[in-house]
Parts: structure tokens; C-alpha cells; sequence
């Protein structure tokens, strides 16, 4: 039976001490899109719900020696940002694809990535921005890299007493050419079968200079294709060298993507194979226009 | 179950209840103030059919924990039409045009179109497939919702 | 044409200004003083054996005011041919079976309670594929018939047969034939509302359900009969609907929750309301018919079609409601569309342990139109034939008689087919192979009533009261198609009033006279030509009343302006004109002279005369109703399946234009035509609306829907992974209406409710193989489905 109670801290120091008191019985929620789902198809909840939505100091996109972004940012401002737009395209992309507008407009990043479903629509662009995810508790704080954050399917690194606060992205990364393709059934509402999302940075005799692939629902959490970015870099921009690296990352080297209720395995698989290659040349147009700007 | 103390602005009043803590904004709108506009389609934010403006922005009523409603503005289909009754040029539209059938989804529809007109008024047909995509309506087809909404822009 | 004032205009929906405003009551809002909820525990086995149920705790939770299971309530046989109990003992067949039932002060206890109920199961082997279900060694989903026969076969003994003409002598004159296997799946109504109903007795054990079924005598009469069985025959029962949120079919049949809901109200003696989740809608409610067809088609060497002959095998599920009728429909199609003289059809309904199947859009057409269509494309390849050219050279055509006996009164097909052809661009897109195809399919359907029962008859009451307004009474039910606005035009245009002046009680059977449904896309056709007759006879009174008030009204305004103002010449009008009623007409509710209606003293608003006519005293005073019971003149179908069941067949064709992506499979929708001759368009805004939101839920069929089963259990309870499309799944879809009007309709309209679904599968399917080269025989057509099949046909290349 649902039955919670539901606490509204105002700010880091008060979520810290009812984290304490209520220990593992209670669980975060952020926008409750996940949370409040969850809670409804299982008929069952947490003793405790701690709610984040009232702390307005971690709702934040800013960019200062690198991209911070408030783990409460909706994806609905990471959708209208035009900073997003202009500079992390992929991780925009992502953000505008998730469910639909009322969804956006409450559901937050923060809460996106700790639910770490293997189909996270701003997962895999995070991952090629190499995003570093802060997580601070009553002992203090720690970063920890995206590629290390995921653990499994609804498991993180993040400890029960901990707080995602930011995601933090080199502004390096500002300058590379993104793009993320959702691959799904229908154009909204939906859940990708497979998400790529290819990050670029090209040489001025327009050869790739550095090179990020990472997949989601490819294996049972978000994964880098090191092997395929490894092959790219150098390499001019040509159709057979993206092809080759659609081929590299759909080998079960690569991925492992699986049967499940949504889409069988060997499909998901061609379409690493085949998505790569458009990702790519998607992300080099980004890149190029930026080169030109 | 304990209960909270809420006080948040509807349809242009204020209003107070104590509502227990693991309500959603929709079962209160519809079991607290009556109104029945917003409908249950899903429960799980799959349909819009719950869909609401809180703070201007187009939210699932169904996924809204009733204490983070606490001090806001809350906006229902109730609220759209003006107090003498007369009706806003979205709704108008729904009618002259065929934007409603069975009416399930309807209350949603308007909400998520006033949503975006509020803020865009005049949309392109991509907006306004992208803010009512999140709107399931097995009768229309979309096309006479889209219509409609395209038609309240004009009589704006 | 005749110009007429309302008729053929697009009249807005005013009468729902409810619905815009959250102020129309669905089933979900609606509450009566004191009312409990009901919540259902169903099977957690899809096959089993029930041991032991213990309710003990589930009846001791506060809130609980009844706990009911089998044990409880009088052991009676439900369903179209009586296969199973309201709760069921002993044995469930299925996940959907129902076990127990609890009503409570709130859903929430009801729930509660019953994931309280402890239920003790021994598994047993099951069967989940129909063709396995054949075979002599499947497990028998039931031992026992309605009457306590043994059974020996998992084979339904119902009589789906058809055959005209002489097959044998078909197959010889044939030059070219084809043959394919054909199948079609579960998909969901999805209709936004979910079922629910609330029922209410009085002290007297009298019934009043209130529900949302589009057939309020058919469940008037089924509950009637489980009355009988029950003790409480001759108690009086009263079907109510409120506003309803989507139909589809699912309202056709009266589904289990609504005798559990009856049950738990007579338990309680309290309102009780059962509302749907969504997971039930999913899981709990019978879906689309699934069929697998084995077609052949032959034709000569000119393209014309020889042969026909179909065998269906049917997945019935674990229980009998409407689906196991489908084949009854699916031989309009199979026998009627395009003409072919020598017809085979035979099918079979299946038991199963997987989920049951009932009614929607379409009947069983859309499943038979993708077989037929489907086949007709093949074979207009094997004859070398353009499949636009083979499909006019066997279109159907006014004055047909089909081999079913349907008699095509008029028939606007070679009207669709141009008319696709021509918008999109047809003969200069067809046959290129270049990853962008075009395909069409065409339909038949029902579109005058259906005589599915012995009475296919719709009873209307009009009544005009003293002020003017007009009431309607009707028996039929609207799920949404605005059948209220449709009406009102007509009524408005025959009595010659104004569509602000009617108003419309409908879905009420103490007050409604009998209708047979609002189904088979019969409500504009059956129910427009009994408000045609009954405005006739009010029109015909209000005249009369007139004779008699008109000239005195006249008379006395003159007089009165006279007092007022002595210098007004009184103007010179012949008293004894208004004496015959055929001299006096009515427009704009105004009643005037005939031969002089643009004289303002000569015209009067029909109120004063209703009133003047109503408040006489002298005891002769007289109020204008009428009432009409309107059975159109057709034939029940005879033994042999034959027979003309309704006074008109809608034909329609739907035209698409795709572009595959050959390296995902996905397809995209560039342009969909869908061309209906519809008679006569009442309300051409609304026909429109009824044809673009087929073709969506006809899209969806053919891409994206699926209720995926795994073993009798379904697997995507939820909109989520069911992918019903959505606003952002831009379809561009363009409705063209063919006029030829038919004699028989109401202004000469058909019915098209269902139509627009019917072609739209095959439509697509034919676009995607004249795109690629490669045929999906089997819904919906799934990327997943398009690549594999690229892949057998291409090998290595296909990602080159």
C-alpha cells in the first residue's frame, strides 16, 4: 500500500540531518517523475519521501572555468537553455527528449542520472562531455567521473547519505561538436531502444582530432566505445571510417545489448552499427559550425 | 496518516485543506476542491490527461506530491474560461472545430495549449506537436486539436 | 443539391461545451451519496487449479464492508455462449480471471484488501498458440460446454462458413494465383477513459447502472437475464450513461466488472463503483481479435478476379465475448470487396489460455482487409498489373449484388480510388523501389445498420414545449463522435428550427425507446432517418396548431400596434390562407405564409403558437410530441451467411506515400489520403474528424501497437510501451469525402465510424514493399520486422 511521509528540507544542512534520522527507510526525490512511478506501479513506498525540490541554490546552469550544472536544473532549462543550445548540443538534445514538456518542466537532471535507468536520455551525452558528478554528504564531498557513477541498472556509486549537488563539464568540452540520437518507436513518450551520442573535435585540415562515443541501453549501464574513439582519432571524416567505427562499437567487444520487452538484441545492435556513423557526421557539422564561428 | 497544512493560489483564489502527505496534486484537486476537470488517464504521467499550469508551466497533477504545491499557482481547466463564463479562444476553438471528441483528454489538451500559448503565442505547428505531445487522444487523431489550437491564436 | 440552412455545414460542437470547460461527468467523477468502491483480485496464475482462498484478513481491514468470491454469489454462466462465471471457482484459465472482489469506503482499502486475499493455486499446463490448441494433445481449456457436455476440442462449435459460386471452376479460370499467410495481433481501444460503472439498487432490489455501454438495451437484457438467474427476475432495471471517454468497442460487450460491481452492490446495499486502472485497461479488458488468414486469390488474364478463398484460425483466449463473432464480419470484406464470384471462407476460434478478445473499430474488416488487400497486391504483380488499375478493375459498383447478398445500393469506389490515385501522384511514384513507395487499400463496411439482431431498430421522441425548445429523446448513446451535433442538424433542418433549440437526453433506457446500439456505424444512418420521420410529425402538428393560433396571434399584434398608433394602416392579408396547413412553412423556428414569406405580419415565432396552443382553456389544449420507431428493411444473414443486412455499404480507399529507412526500418508517413464515399456529408468538420482519428489508430495498427503476451500474460500494461502515437508522430493525413449520396440515408448520408481504420494497415504494408521491395505480412510492421526481412533479401549489403 502507498503510505509515505513526505519532508521538505530548505537547504543542504536540514536534508543532511533528516537523511540521518530516517537512515535507509527514507529515499531522495527530486521532480518524482521516477520516484512517484515507482511508487505507483509497485503499490508500495518508502517509509519517508525527502523531498529536494524546495532547494532553489541547487537549481543552477552556469558556466565559469567549466559547465556547472545544479543536480535540480529541470531538463526543461537545460531544453531552453541557449547556452546548451549553443555550446553542449548532445546533453540539449538529450534533456529535450525526455517524456514530454510536463515531465521536463518538473523532472531534473540530478534525478535523471541517480535513477540511473540504462536508458537515461541525458546519460550518454554526460558521458562524452566527460562530466564529473559531485556528491556531498555530512563528511564532506567527492567527484566522482560519469564513466564511474553507474554500477548497474538502478545502482550508482552514490551512498544512501549522499547528495548529487552538481555535474560538472570541462569547458573544454564547450568546443567540441556533439550530437545524441534517440532511437525509439514513436517521437515522444517513449523510452530509446538504443541513444548515441558522439562528441568531435577536428583538426584545422578538418581530421578528427579527438573522438567520444557512449551508448545507452547497449549493455546494462550507460558505457564509452574506447575502442571505436581509439580508431577515429587522426582519421579524416570519411564515410567507410564512420562505418568502421559503427562496426568497432556494435561488436560484442563493445556492447551487449540484450532481448528485452521493448526491442530484441541484434536489433539494437545494428543500430549501434548503423547510428554511429550518422551521430558522427551530425556532431562534425556541430563542430565545424563552431570551428566557423 | 498525518496530514499537511497547504495553502496555494487556485484558479485566481486562495485556498487552504490539510491533505494527507502522500496525496498528488491530482487526487486533491479532484477529492479536496471538486474539481474533476483534470482526469486520471494513467496515473503515471503517461497520458496528460491530469495535465495542469502551476507557476505558468504544464505539469502531470498525477506526479505532483500535494506538499510541493504549498505557495503556488495552480491553474485547472475550471479556471480558463472567464468568471462571466464566456470562453477563453482555446476552447472556443475546441469546439468550432472539432478539437474535441469523447472530451478525456480535452481538459489536458487545453492546459498543455495554454501552456504554450501562454508563453509562445504565436507557435509554429512543430511547438505546438511538441507541447501537447505528452497528450494522448485516441479520437482525434491530433489534427483538429492542432488545428483548433493553431485557430485560438488567430482570435487572440 | 438543395441548399439547405444546416444540413451539410459545420456546425459547431456547442452541445459540448461541457467537455471544454472540465464540467461534463465521466464515469470517473461520478458519485453518489454513500457510494463504495470495488476493487477485483485477479488470477496469479494464467492455468491453475484454486485450493484455497482465504479472505479472513482481507475482510477484517477497517474500511472493508465486503468480501466476495465464488462461494458467495450464485454459480451463472456469462458471456456470449455462456463459457464462464462472473467469480470464478475451482479453476481460472487465465491472468485476467477474476477471483474475489471487495467494495470499500475507499479504492484504496479495496486494494488493500484485496492484496490482502490469500489464494492457494496448483499450476497446470496450458496452451498459447491456437494451432498447437488444434492439435489433439493440447490441454482442453475447458472440460465442460454451457449445458455440461464434455468437450473434446479446444475448436469453438460456431459456424463460420462461408461459400458462393464455384471455387473449382474459379481455380481454372484462373491465369495467375497467389497464396499467402497473413496475421494480425492484439491491440488495445486505448480509450483515454477506463472502464468503470457505478450500480445502485433501491430498497426494492430495483437496478440502476450507471456505465458507459454504447448498447443500453443489449446490457439492459443481459442483466436481465442473469436476474433471472439470480432471484431477482422481473426487478427493474435502468442503464444510465454517463459522458463516455472513449469507446471504441470496448462498450459493446457487458464485461464481468460490471456484474462483480451488480454483485457487490446487492452485498452491501450501497452504490458501488468499479473504475479501471490504467494496468487494468491493459490487462483486464478484451482487446482487438487477432487472426492468422491462409488466402488464395486467382485472376484472369485481364486482372479479373476469379477466386477467393480464406481460412482464418482465431485465437479465442480462455473465454467467449464478441471477437469469436468477428468472423461473421470479416466475410463482408472476404466475400464483397471487389467483385469475385467464387468465395471460400471458413474460420476457426481457438481456445486458449491467453486473453480474450471482443470488439473494436472495425469489427473484424481491418484483420480481413489486410489479408484481402494484402493479396490483391500480390497478385496484381503476379498478373503484371498496376495494383491502382487492379483494384478498378475489380472495384464494386452501384447495383451490385455480392455473393453474401449485400446489395450495393450506390458505391463511390472507383471515386476513392481515382481520387488517391490523382493526389498522390500515383503513376509517377509507383514502382520506383527507391526507398520511397506508394500503396493503397480500399474497404467495405456496413454503413446503413446492421442486422446483427432480429430488431435493428432506433426509437426517437421529440417533444416541443411552450417555449420552443425542443427535447430529443433517443435511445441511441455518443462515445464522442458528436452524434448530438450531427442530429441536431437535421433536426433542425426538417422542422425548420434552429440547432440552439434542441437539446438531447440520450443513453437512458427508462426514458429512451429501444436501440439496437450505436454500433456498426449505424447511429447517423438508423437514428437520422427516425428523427426524420418524428420531425415530420411535429412539423405536421406545429402547422396545424398553427391554423388554428396563427391567424389570432396575427390579429391581435395588428390590433394592438393599431391601438398604439392610430395612423397604422392595417395591412390587407387573406385570413383564410392560414386555414390549410400546406400553405404555412417553418424556418428559423418562424412560422410564415408560404406564398408571401418575406411579410413581417405574416410571421411568427413557433413559441407564441406552441403556447397559445398549449394554454387555451377550454379544455382542448395540446402539446407537440412525437415519437418514431424507425427498423430499416433488411435481412438478418441466413444459414448460409447471406443476406442484406444493412440499407447501405460505405467504400472508401486510403493512399499512401512512405519512405523506409533501409538501414533501421523505420518507415515515415509523407502523405496519407483517405477517400470515403460517405453518402452525404452532414458535418463535413466532423466526418473528418472520424476519418483522421481512424487513420491514426489505424497507423498504429499497422506500426507501432502491440499487446505483447508471453505466455497468457501481458507484458506492456501501460502507455509507455504499448506506443499508441502520439501529436509528435506527425501523420499527414488528407480526408477526401465523396458525395454521391444514397437514397436510403438520411439526406443521403452512410455511416463512417469505423471506415477510416479499416484500409489504413494495408495501405501502409503495400507503400513499404513498392518502397523496398520487401513484403511484412504480419502487424504491426516493426522496424525490427522491415530490417529482418532486408537482411534475409540483401544479406551483407543491407547496411552498405
Amino acid at each position: 500500500m502507498i503510505a509515505y511521509d513526505y519532508l521538505k528540507p530548505k537547504d543542504l544542512a536540514e536534508t543532511f540531518k533528516l537523511l540521518d534520522q530516517h537512515g535507509r527507510k527514507a529515499e531522495l526525490i527530486a521532480g518524482g517523475t521516477d520516484v512517484m512511478v515507482v511508487v505507483k506501479q509497485s503499490n508500495r513506498s518508502p517509509d519517508t519521501l525527502i523531498s529536494l525540490r524546495g532547494i532553489e541554490e541547487l537549481r543552477y546552469i552556469r558556466k565559469n572555468d567549466g559547465y556547472h550544472i545544479g543536480s535540480l536544473t529541470t531538463h526543461r532549462m537545460i531544453e531552453k537553455s541557449t547556452l546548451m543550445q549553443n555550446e553542449l548540443a548532445a546533453l540539449n538534445q538529450g534533456a529535450a527528449q525526455v517524456g514530454s514538456v510536463q515531465v521536463r518542466n518538473v523532472a531534473t537532471i540530478g534525478g535523471n542520472i541517480c535513477n540511473a535507468a540504462p536508458s537515461a536520455d541525458t546519460a550518454a551525452p554526460l558521458m562524452i562531455l566527460d562530466a564529473v558528478i559531485t556528491l556531498k554528504s555530512r563528511q564532506g564531498e567527492r567527484q566522482v567521473p560519469i564513466r564511474e557513477f553507474f554500477v548497474g541498472p538502478s545502482e550508482t556509486v552514490k551512498e544512501w547519505d549522499e547528495i548529487l549537488t552538481e555535474i560538472t563539464i570541462p569547458e573544454q568540452m564547450g568546443t567540441y561538436g556533439t550530437a545524441y540520437c534517440k532511437h525509439a518507436r514513436r517521437k515522444a513518450m517513449n523510452l530509446p531502444i538504443i541513444g548515441v551520442a558522439v562528441g568531435l573535435s577536428l583538426n584545422t585540415d578538418e581530421t578528427i582530432g579527438d573522438a567520444r562515443i557512449a551508448l545507452t541501453v547497449a549493455a546494462p549501464t550507460p558505457i564509452r566505445i574506447d575502442e571505436a574513439e581509439d580508431f577515429l582519432r587522426g582519421k579524416s571524416l570519411t564515410d567507410d571510417i564512420l562505418k568502421e567505427a559503427g562496426l568497432i562499437a556494435s561488436s560484442p567487444e563493445c556492447c551487449s545489448p540484450r532481448d528485452s520487452l521493448r526491442c530484441e538484441g541484434w536489433y539494437r545492435e545494428d543500430m549501434v552499427r548503423v547510428l554511429i556513423p550518422r551521430v558522427a557526421k551530425e556532431a562534425a557539422m556541430n563542430a565545424k559550425s563552431k570551428m566557423n564561428r | 496518516m498525518n496530514t499537511v497544512s497547504i495553502s496555494f493560489n487556485l484558479n485566481g483564489d486562495p485556498v487552504v485543506a490539510d491533505v494527507p502527505r502522500d496525496w498528488t496534486l491530482l487526487k486533491t484537486l479532484r477529492e479536496v476542491f471538486e474539481l474533476t476537470g483534470a482526469k486520471e488517464g494513467c496515473g503515471v504521467g503517461d497520458c496528460g490527461a491530469c495535465t495542469v499550469i502551476v507557476d505558468g508551466d504544464a505539469v502531470n497533477a498525477c506526479l505532483y506530491p500535494i506538499p510541493e504545491i504549498e505557495g503556488k499557482q495552480v491553474l485547472t481547466i475550471e479556471g480558463v474560461a472567464k468568471p462571466d463564463g464566456s470562453l477563453h479562444p482555446i476552447q472556443q476553438a475546441f469546439i468550432e472545430n472539432n478539437g474535441v471528441q469523447c472530451g478525456f483528454c480535452t481538459s489536458g489538451m487545453i492546459m498543455s495549449a495554454k501552456a504554450l500559448l501562454d508563453e509562445t503565442p504565436e507557435p509554429e505547428e512543430a511547438d505546438i506537436r511538441s507541447a501537447i505531445a505528452g497528450n494522448l487522444c485516441r479520437c482525434t487523431g491530433y489534427v483538429q486539436i492542432i488545428e483548433s489550437i493553431e485557430m485560438a491564436t488567430k482570435h487572440e | 443539391m438543395t441548399n439547405f440552412r444546416y444540413v451539410g455545414k459545420n456546425i459547431p460542437r456547442t452541445l459540448e461545451t461541457d467537455k471544454v470547460t472540465g464540467r461534463a461527468v465521466y464515469i470517473d467523477d461520478f458519485k453518489l451519496p454513500g457510494m463504495l468502491y470495488g476493487k477485483i483480485l485477479y488470477s496469479s496464475y494464467v492455468n491453475a487449479r484454486i485450493k484455497k482462498i482465504d479472505t479472513t484478513q482481507a475482510k477484517a481491514l477497517a474500511g472493508v464492508r465486503a468480501v466476495l468470491t465464488g462461494e458467495d454469489i450464485p454459480e451463472v454462466r456469462v458471456g456470449f455462449i455462456k463459457d464462464q462465471t462472473v467469480l470464478k471457482k475451482g479453476r481460472v484459465r487465465q491472468y485476467r480471471d477474476e477471483i474475489a472482489a471487495v467494495a470499500a469506503i475507499s479504492p484504496e482499502i479495496a486494494q488493500a484488501a484485496v492484496d490482502l486475499i490469500e489464494v492457494e493455486y496448483e499450476e497446470i499446463p496450458g496452451v498459447f498458440d491456437p494451432f498447437e490448441a488444434m492439435q489433439k494433445e493440447a490441454p482442453l481449456v475447458h472440460e465442460v460446454d454451457a449445458r455440461g457436455k464434455p468437450i473434446r476440442s479446444n475448436v469453438l462449435p460456431l459456424p463460420w462458413k462461408f461459400s458462393a459460386g464455384d471455387l473449382e471452376q474459379g481455380r481454372k479460370d484462373s491465369a495467375f494465383v497467389v497464396k499467402d499467410r497473413v496475421s494480425t495481433t492484439w491491440v488495445n481501444q486505448c480509450c483515454m477513459g477506463t472502464s468503470g460503472c457505478v450500480a445502485e439498487f433501491d430498497a426494492s432490489n430495483n437496478l440502476t447502472l450507471h456505465n458507459q455501454t454504447n448498447v443500453i438495451f443489449g446490457a439492459k437484457q443481459r442483466i436481465a437475464e442473469y436476474f433471472a438467474k439470480i432471484g431477482l427476475k422481473d426487478k427493474n432495471i435502468r442503464v444510465k450513461n454517463v459522458v463516455v471517454g472513449g469507446s471504441f468497442g470496448t462498450k459493446l460487450d457487458t464485461d464481468i466488472y460490471e456484474f462483480i460491481c451488480i454483485q457487490l452492490a446487492l452485498k452491501t446495499r450501497k452504490p458501488v463503483k468499479i473504475l479501471f486502472t490504467r494496468e487494468e485497461e491493459f490487462k483486464a479488458l478484451p482487446p482487438r481479435q487477432p487472426a492468422v488468414f491462409d488466402i488464395e486469390q486467382g485472376c484472369d488474364k485481364d486482372g479479373k478476379l476469379t477466386f477467393r478463398h480464406v481460412e482464418a484460425v482465431l485465437d479465442n483466449g480462455a473465454y467467449t465475448s464478441w471477437g469469436a463473432t468477428t468472423p461473421s464480419v470479416m466475410m463482408t470484406p472476404i466475400s464483397s470487396l471487389y467483385r469475385v464470384e467464387n468465395v471460400y471462407f471458413k474460420a476457426s476460434c481457438v481456445y486458449t489460455n491467453n486473453i480474450y478478445c471482443q470488439a473494436m473499430r472495425g469489427y473484424g474488416t481491418p484483420q480481413a482487409t489486410f489479408a484481402v488487400e494484402t493479396s490483391m497486391d500480390r497478385l496484381a504483380e503476379a498478373a503484371g498489373i498496376d495494383p491502382a488499375e487492379f483494384r478498378s478493375i475489380n472495384r464494386n459498383q452501384s447495383g451490385d449484388l455480392t455473393p453474401m447478398k449485400l446489395k450495393i445500393t450506390t458505391c463511390g469506389l472507383e471515386e476513392c480510388i481515382q481520387a488517391v490515385k490523382e493526389k498522390l501522384s500515383w503513376d509517377e511514384k509507383h514502382g520506383k523501389r527507391n526507398g520511397r513507395g506508394v500503396g493503397m487499400a480500399s474497404l467495405i463496411h456496413v454503413a446503413g445498420g446492421a442486422r446483427v439482431y432480429k430488431s435493428d431498430g432506433h426509437g426517437m421522441r421529440i417533444k416541443v414545449d411552450d417555449e420552443g425548445h425542443v427535447d430529443v429523446i433517443s435511445g441511441g448513446t455518443d462515445q464522442g463522435q458528436g452524434s448530438s451535433t450531427v442530429l441536431s442538424q437535421i433536426i433542425a433542418e426538417e422542422l425548420g428550427f434552429r440547432p440552439e433549440d434542441i437539446s438531447f437526453t440520450i443513453g437512458d433506457s427508462a426514458l429512451g425507446l429501444w436501440d439496437a446500439g450505436t454500433h456498426a456505424s449505424r447511429h447517423t444512418f438508423i437514428a437520422g432517418n427516425a428523427a426524420i420521420a418524428a420531425c415530420k410529425k411535429i412539423r405536421r402538428q406545429i402547422l396545424k396548431m398553427a391554423t388554428v393560433q396563427l391567424p389570432k396571434i396575427i390579429q391581435f399584434g395588428l390590433k394592438r400596434k393599431k391601438r398604439m398608433d392610430p395612423d397604422f394602416d392595417l395591412p390587407e392579408i387573406d385570413f383564410s390562407l392560414f386555414a390549410d396547413p400546406d400553405n404555412l412553412d417553418i424556418q428559423e423556428r418562424k412560422v410564415f405564409l408560404k406564398s408571401d414569406p418575406e411579410n413581417p405580419y405574416c410571421s411568427v415565432d413557433a413559441s407564441q403558437i406552441l403556447k397559445q396552443g398549449l394554454h387555451v382553456g377550454n379544455g382542448k389544449s395540446q402539446t407537440v410530441m412525437a415519437e418514431v420507431f424507425y427498423d430499416p428493411p433488411t435481412q438478418m444473414l441466413d444459414r448460409e451467411f447471406k443476406g442484406n443486412i444493412s440499407m447501405t455499404y460505405a467504400f472508401g480507399t486510403t493512399g499512401v506515400e512512405v519512405e523506409v529507412d533501409k538501414q533501421t526500418g523505420e518507415v515515415k508517413i509523407l502523405s496519407m489520403i483517405a477517400a470515403h464515399d460517405v453518402g452525404r456529408a452532414i458535418n463535413p468538420t466532423l466526418i473528418k474528424g472520424q476519418i483522421y482519428g481512424a487513420a491514426y489508430t489505424g497507423t498504429g495498427y499497422a506500426l507501432t501497437e502491440e499487446i505483447k503476451s508471453l505466455k497468457g500474460k501481458v507484458m506492456n500494461p501501460n502507455f509507455r510501451d504499448y506506443n499508441i502515437l502520439t501529436a509528435k508522430d506527425d501523420i499527414p493525413v488528407e480526408a477526401v469525402v465523396v458525395e454521391l449520396g444514397d437514397a436510403d440515408g438520411p439526406y443521403g448520408a452512410k455511416g463512417i465510424g469505423e471506415p477510416g481504420l479499416v484500409p489504413t494497415a494495408p495501405a501502409i504494408a503495400n507503400a513499404i514493399y513498392d518502397a523496398i521491395g520487401v513484403r511484412i505480412t504480419q502487424l504491426p510492421i516493426t522496424p525490427e520486422r522491415i530490417l529482418d526481412a532486408i537482411k534475409q533479401k540483401e544479406g551483407d549489403a543491407w547496411c552498405e
